[in-house]
C-alpha cells in the first residue's frame, strides 16, 4: 500500500468520528462565526439588522424590515443554517489527523483560518434572503441596486458552492507542505 | 507557493464567474445536468427497473420518489476546483491535459455514485438524505478532488517555479 493510499484510508475512517464531533459540537465551535456575523451585520447592515439570535447551529437575523406594507406589527427573520457552510471543519480535522504531525496545532491554526470563510456564507445568506429571494415588498425595503443585487448573488454562491468545500482544502495543504512533500518523494 | 495560490484563486472566481452566466449555463452546465441524470438512471436500471429520467429529474415509478440534480450537486464545481489546481500548478502542458482528462472522469465518477446513493438514502430515510447530501457528499466529494491533485501532483516532473511542495530551506540551512 502506498503511502498515499494509507493516508486516504485513515482520512476516510477519522471522517466519521469528526463528523459526529462537529455535530454536537457544532454550537460551541460555531460560536466564533456567530459572534465574527453579529459584528460585521451591527458594523456594516446595522439599519437592516436589529438583533441576531442562535439556537444551536442556526442563527436568526431579526431584522428592522416590514412583511407588508400595512403591516406594521411584524418584522421580517431570517433563519441561516451554520452548518451549511461548516462542513469543511471536519474534512479538515480527518485530512490533519490521517497527516499526523503536530496536529493539535494544525488543527486549531484551520479552525481559526476558517472562521472569516464560514462567516462569509452565512452573512451571504442572509442578505440573498432579504435582498433576492424575499417578496418584491421586502427586497424593495432593503434598498439594494441591481448591481448589488448581482454581487449579492455572486457571494452567495461563491459562499455555499466552492468556499466551505475549497478553503478546508486549500487550507491543509497550505499547513502540510512537509507531508506533502514526503508523499511526494516517497512516489518517487 | 504564493504564485501558485493566487493564479489558482483568480482562476477559480474567473471559471465560477463563467459558470454563473446564462450562456454557460444553457450550453454547458444544464446539458451536463441532464446527461448525468441519464448516466445516472441507465446505470439504476440495471438493477432497478422502475426508475426514469426527465430533464435533469430522477424519479422512482413505484413510488414516486424523485430528486432533482441542482447546482452544487452537478459535479461542475468541484470539476472547476480541479481545473483551476491542475491549471495553476506549474506543470508541461501534456501533464495537465491528462490530469485533467482522468481527473474529470474521476471525479464525475464519484459524483454519479453520490447522485445514486442520495436518490435510495431519500426513498429510505429523509434525514439521513439530508445529511448526506448537504454535509457528507460535499466533503466526500472535494476529498475525492484533492486527492486526484494529490496524485497528479506526484506523477508531474519537477519544473521551475515549484515551490509548493518544495519548500525553500530553513534560513540556517540556505546561509550554509
Amino acid at each position: 500500500m502506498t503511502s498515499l493510499s494509507r493516508f486516504v484510508l485513515i482520512a476516510l475512517a477519522w471522517l466519521p468520528v469528526t463528523f459526529v464531533v462537529w455535530y454536537v459540537a457544532a454550537p460551541v465551535l460555531l460560536w466564533p462565526v456567530r459572534m465574527l456575523a453579529v459584528g460585521v451585520a451591527s458594523a456594516a447592515l446595522g439599519d437592516l439588522v436589529r438583533s441576531v439570535t442562535a439556537d444551536g447551529a442556526t442563527l436568526t437575523f431579526l431584522t428592522s424590515l416590514k412583511p407588508g406594507r400595512t403591516d406594521t406589527a411584524g418584522i421580517v427573520s431570517v433563519d441561516v443554517n451554520m452548518l451549511l457552510y461548516a462542513f469543511g471543519l471536519p474534512l479538515f480535522a480527518a485530512l490533519t489527523l490521517a497527516a499526523g504531525g503536530r496536529r493539535a496545532r494544525t488543527m486549531l491554526i484551520g479552525y481559526v483560518a476558517l472562521i472569516p470563510f464560514m462567516t462569509w456564507g452565512v452573512l451571504a445568506d442572509f442578505m440573498k434572503n432579504i435582498a433576492i429571494t424575499s417578496s418584491p415588498l421586502i427586497a424593495s425595503q432593503a434598498g439594494f441596486s441591481a448591481l448589488q443585487r448581482e454581487m449579492i448573488a455572486f457571494a452567495y454562491q461563491f459562499g455555499s458552492l466552492i468556499l466551505p468545500a475549497v478553503a478546508p482544502a486549500v487550507a491543509w495543504v497550505l499547513t502540510h507542505r512537509r507531508f506533502l512533500e514526503q508523499l511526494r518523494a516517497s512516489s518517487r | 507557493m504564493v504564485r501558485f495560490f493566487i493564479i489558482f484563486i483568480v482562476l477559480l472566481a474567473g471559471l465560477f464567474g463563467l459558470e454563473l452566466t446564462p450562456w454557460a449555463q444553457a450550453w454547458v452546465v444544464e446539458p451536463w445536468t441532464r446527461t448525468l441524470a441519464s448516466i445516472a438512471t441507465g446505470i439504476v436500471t440495471m438493477f432497478d427497473a422502475d426508475v426514469v429520467a426527465s430533464g435533469k429529474v430522477i424519479r422512482s415509478a413505484a413510488n414516486g420518489f424523485a430528486v432533482s440534480i441542482e447546482a452544487g450537486c452537478n459535479g461542475v464545481e468541484a470539476t472547476l476546483v480541479l481545473l483551476a489546481a491542475i491549471l495553476a500548478y506549474p506543470a508541461p502542458s501534456r501533464y495537465k491535459f491528462l490530469g485533467l482528462g482522468i481527473g474529470v472522469v474521476a471525479v464525475q465518477a464519484l459524483n454519479i455514485v453520490r447522485v445514486i446513493s442520495l436518490f435510495y438514502l431519500g426513498q429510505w430515510n429523509f434525514k439521513v438524505f439530508e445529511w448526506a447530501h448537504l454535509y457528507v457528499w460535499q466533503a466526500l466529494i472535494m476529498l475525492d478532488v484533492l486527492i486526484v491533485w494529490l496524485v497528479w501532483v506526484r506523477r508531474v516532473p519537477v519544473v521551475d517555479g515549484d515551490d509548493l511542495l518544495h519548500p525553500p530551506p530553513p534560513p540556517a540551512l540556505a546561509a550554509g
